[in-house]
């Protein structure tokens, strides 16, 4: 009896030892098999119909997406500022299987209304302006943006009208920028006037609050020779360089490759199922004579591996 | 201390109820897998160390080489200034001569790495340049530091750290990363020599290219600083310019030539440093400790760690049981003998003192059956010498009295008589002695009785009648010889003592199934029940009578001795009606006899 009863245990041990032998032989695989995560496909979605102006922030995503494992496509409006057209471009992209999508949003509103139902299966982030239901914003503090860049002005101003050209539309981040401009502007004294486009009989002081609203306007003053004084955002090269050739007197400058990535780090957190808070984007205020600062240089002229170029 | 007690007295007690293969397989098994442990810890140690020697050697080889391509591209450029230098600048005088044309045939040879080639007055005033000719209205190329770094160290070489090349006149704004090259010139102008600064601005490609494809292992980079831990080339470089990243550049600037330990953010980390000649600058190759040390090699250590004490228990289990089931099968064999199995065989197998242990103890079994045996022979002999005795005892009695009647019967004349009596006692000699054997036939033992009867009829004067009847189906049968005589002379002084004349014994056999049943029945004074029931205890004093003196108990004695418990004698008595003593015996035919006499001779 004792006999069976050894006998029984001893299988029982071999048959512990030789199942922990076969799972720790094939836990290696297992493990690599959960680590192997699959590579994301996600669509990053812009407001405006060129890109160009994107093109640091993009290689800040693709950093991103090289690093985490994900696949990113890039689509574009054929009409700046078009909702309805980025709507159903992302309703396909969503039925498509993106992942997640990262969007700077034509109409945040619309565009949250739009997705509401697929906003928990596709993780969406914003750029620019924050969107209900969206698991994260990357973007400046707008209000305080526009209060520094009013106050750049108002170190310079010496009495005239100010021009806010107004571009934002449905933009929300862009018009909380105007909006926080105007109001310093207005507690300053300076005298405001909004308009949706540069005017011809602008006064001599000028804000623009997007990036390609500022290089435009900066192109004009020196294509036409007009002598406003333009303040404004952004920290693409055209505008840096339309800084430097001193048509522009001062820009809010944020680092669009910290943007792109942080970006993009975001939503394949978000479509992995980790969380994460999203902290304003540090921004600067930046002249002409700080451009070749070297902390400047670092964060306005981004170093390219030529492998990503 | 109560609970370790309790925990040793658990095992204990455990220990006592294993088997003994378990303890030998559990044993080996036990310490088989501590040995393998240290052994497997050891070697993982041993691997592990090996692997960061390995990796750090791998480190350094590959930093050599990064370093001999990195210095092979700096002396390129190198050269390049010095032909500027030597072959242009030194060979032309400024005042005549114009720098521009050799300086864009070099810079065409070599525009892959060169981004612009310069020569600036002591002023910083631009000499020439290629390929872009002017400078920015605003540019302050005097106050640059690779200008400043050239004029104060005349003999020298100066690189800087990567930088936006910001001082030409350049209308698409393409703001280049460059890394210049200075160093102060000699220029004539009008056959006088003033000072001057030779720019070679490198593409910062080149070094990148040089430095991006180094890999270091899984996980493992190679980043190069400056002297005072100035980032010149990181493959991150632009997350770390944001601020989304952070590396331990300070640090490593004050590294020396070599492999170390370094832990930042948390990270335990091998760094490998090798200083660029004449840069000063410092290749540092990162290693994460993670990827010296392979994950998967603690899991592979498992597997093996496991994997060897599965299949060293299972060869304990095997050896084990090969050891112990020799003892198992003696500890089986000795419980079988101890239930009481005669025909147990004690096998000899298992190793040496096994079979020694087993065949001392089969030795031991075989000399407890000889001595069983011999134990029974003697019990056998001393039940033979008693029912001798018993034999012996009836003898000597009757035949005082016998002879003693005679003698009576002699002396008063009663010739006939005491001739009849001496007769009988022949007839009764002869068949008690039956050639020394002890079951003789019933109808010689119920002739014995019949004579003995003769003898005592004379002596009592016929005061009683005697019938003795042997009834169909015993004929042929045997008896245990002189068990009626005592009965016969129970029944006669306890029976017919007070008898007148008209006493009676009866004796007759019958048979009943199996058994032989002789009764020996009287008509006198009988007895109480309890009084014939007790007369045959073993423990009941021995009263000697009269008569033969031992009485019905050494009959019933020397019948269950002989046949066993279940025969013997029944006493059937009642006060003033008489006694019955019933015999009860084996019907034993004449072969069954026989073998029961040759049994009681062996």
């Amino acid at each position: 009896m004792r006999t069976e009863k050894s006998r029984l245990i001893q299988i029982a041990i071999l048959a512990v030892l030789g199942l922990a032998a076969a799972l720790s032989l094939a836990l290696p695989q297992l493990l690599r098999g959960e680590r192997e995560e699959q590579l994301l496909s996600l669509s990053v979605m812009l407001r405006d119909t060129d890109s160009s102006g994107w093109t640091v922030a993009r290689q800040g995503m693709e950093q991103a997406a090289d690093e985490l494992g994900a696949e990113l496509r890039f689509l574009t409006l054929t009409a700046a500022g078009d909702s309805e057209e980025q709507e159903a471009l992302l309703l396909r992209e969503i039925e498509d299987g993106a992942a997640a999508l990262v969007v700077v949003p034509a109409d945040p509103a619309a565009l949250s209304a739009a997705l509401d139902p697929w906003l928990v299966v596709c993780p969406t982030v914003t750029l620019e302006s924050p969107m209900e239901g969206a698991s994260g914003v990357v973007a400046p503090d707008n209000a305080q943006l526009g209060r520094e860049l009013a106050q750049a002005l108002l170190e310079d101003w010496d009495g005239g009208e100010v021009l806010l050209l107004d571009t934002a539309g449905r933009c929300a981040g862009v018009a909380d920028r105007v909006a926080a401009a105007e109001a310093a502007l207005a507690e300053a004294g300076a005298p405001v006037r909004r308009e949706p486009e540069l005017p011809e009989d602008a006064p001599r002081w000028v804000m623009a609050f997007e990036p390609s609203v500022t290089q435009r306007t900066a192109e004009r003053r020196e294509a036409e020779g007009r002598d406003y004084t333009l303040y404004g955002v952004g920290s693409a090269a055209g505008v840096t360089a339309q800084l430097e050739r001193g048509n522009i007197a001062a820009i809010a400058a944020w680092s669009d490759y910290a943007a792109g990535y942080l970006a993009v780090r975001r939503a394949v957190n978000a479509a992995r199922g980790a969380g994460g808070a999203l902290s304003p984007l540090p921004f600067f205020i930046l002249r002409e004579e700080d451009i070749y600062a070297p902390e400047n240089q670092k964060l306005l002229f981004p170093i390219m591996s030529s492998s990503s170029r | 201390m109560n609970v370790f007690r309790r925990l040793a007295a658990q095992w204990v007690e455990r220990y006592r109820k294993m088997s003994i293969q378990m303890v030998l397989s559990l044993a080996f098994t036990a310490v088989a897998a501590a040995g393998m442990l240290l052994m497997s810890v050891s070697l993982i140690w041993r691997f592990s160390s090996a692997n960061e020697q390995l990796v750090a050697e791998n480190s350094r080889r590959v930093l050599a080489q990064a370093n001999l391509n990195l210095d092979s591209y700096l002396r390129r450029m190198m050269r390049i200034s010095d032909t500027v230098y030597y072959r242009t600048i030194k060979n032309m005088d400024l005042a005549e001569d114009d720098l521009t044309g050799d300086l864009s045939l070099l810079y065409e040879e070599n525009r892959d790495d060169l981004v612009s080639l310069a020569v600036f007055d002591g002023e910083g005033g631009l000499v020439s340049a290629v390929p872009l000719t002017a400078l920015k209205r605003d540019a302050e190329t005097a106050e640059s530091e690779w200008f400043q770094a050239a004029s104060r160290s005349m003999e020298n070489f100066h690189f800087s750290t990567p930088h936006v090349q910001n001082i030409f006149d350049d209308p698409d704004y393409p703001y280049r990363w460059v890394v210049s090259l200075s160093r102060h010139v000699q220029l004539t102008r009008d056959g006088a020599t003033e000072g001057g600064v030779l720019l070679v601005d490198m593409s910062f490609s080149g070094i990148e290219q040089v430095c991006r494809d180094v890999t270091l292992g899984s996980g493992g980079y190679l980043y190069l600083i400056d002297g005072d831990g100035e980032l010149i080339y990181h493959p991150r470089q632009q997350l770390i310019y944001t601020g989304l990243l952070e590396e331990n550049n300070r640090a490593a600037a004050s590294y020396r030539d070599g492999s170390r330990q370094e832990t930042f953010q948390g990270r335990t980390r091998q760094v490998t440093v090798k200083t660029v000649g004449y840069t000063g600058w410092k290749l540092v190759g990162v290693a994460p400790a993670e990827s010296a040390a392979s994950p998967q090699l603690p899991l592979f250590g498992l597997t093996l760690l496991l994997f060897s004490i599965f299949l060293m228990a299972f060869l304990n289990f095997l050896i084990s049981a090969r050891i112990s089931d020799p003892i198992l099968r003696l500890e089986r064999s000795i419980r079988e003998l101890d239930r009481g199995l005669a025909d147990v065989r004690i096998e000899e197998g298992g190793c040496y003192e096994v079979q020694r242990l087993n065949h001392a103890v089969a030795s031991m079994v075989s000399t407890m059956r000889h001595l069983m045996d011999d134990i029974v022979r003697q019990e056998e002999e001393k039940r033979r010498s008693e029912l001798e005795v018993l034999q012996s005892q009836i003898n000597p009695h009757f035949l005082y009295n016998t002879l003693d009647s005679v003698i009576w019967m002699t002396e008063s004349g009663q010739q006939q008589e005491a001739i009849q009596m001496v007769t009988s006692l022949a007839r009764l000699f002869r068949i008690s002695l039956s050639k020394g054997k002890s079951i003789i036939p019933l109808a010689d033992e119920l002739e014995h009785a019949r004579h003995y009867m003769n003898i005592q009829q004379i002596r009592f004067k016929n005061k009683f009648v005697t019938e003795i009847e042997a009834r169909p189906g015993t004929e042929g049968l045997y008896t245990l010889k002189l068990i009626i005589q005592p009965l016969l002379e129970n029944a006669i002084y306890h029976g017919m003592s007070s008898a007148e004349d008209d006493g009676l014994i009866r004796v007759t056999a019958y048979r009943e199934g199996e058994d032989l049943l002789i009764d020996v029945e009287d008509n006198g004074l009988g007895m109480r029940p309890e009084l014939a029931a007790s007369l045959l205890e073993e423990d009941r004093p021995e009263v000697r009578t009269r008569g033969s003196g031992i009485g019905v108990r050494n009959v019933h004695q020397r019948v269950s001795l002989t046949f066993g418990p279940g025969y013997g004698l029944t006493i059937f008595s009642e006060p003033d009606e008489g006694t019955l003593v019933r015999i009860r015996l084996p019907a034993l035919d004449e072969e069954e006899a026989e073998r029961r006499r040759q049994g009681e001779e062996l």
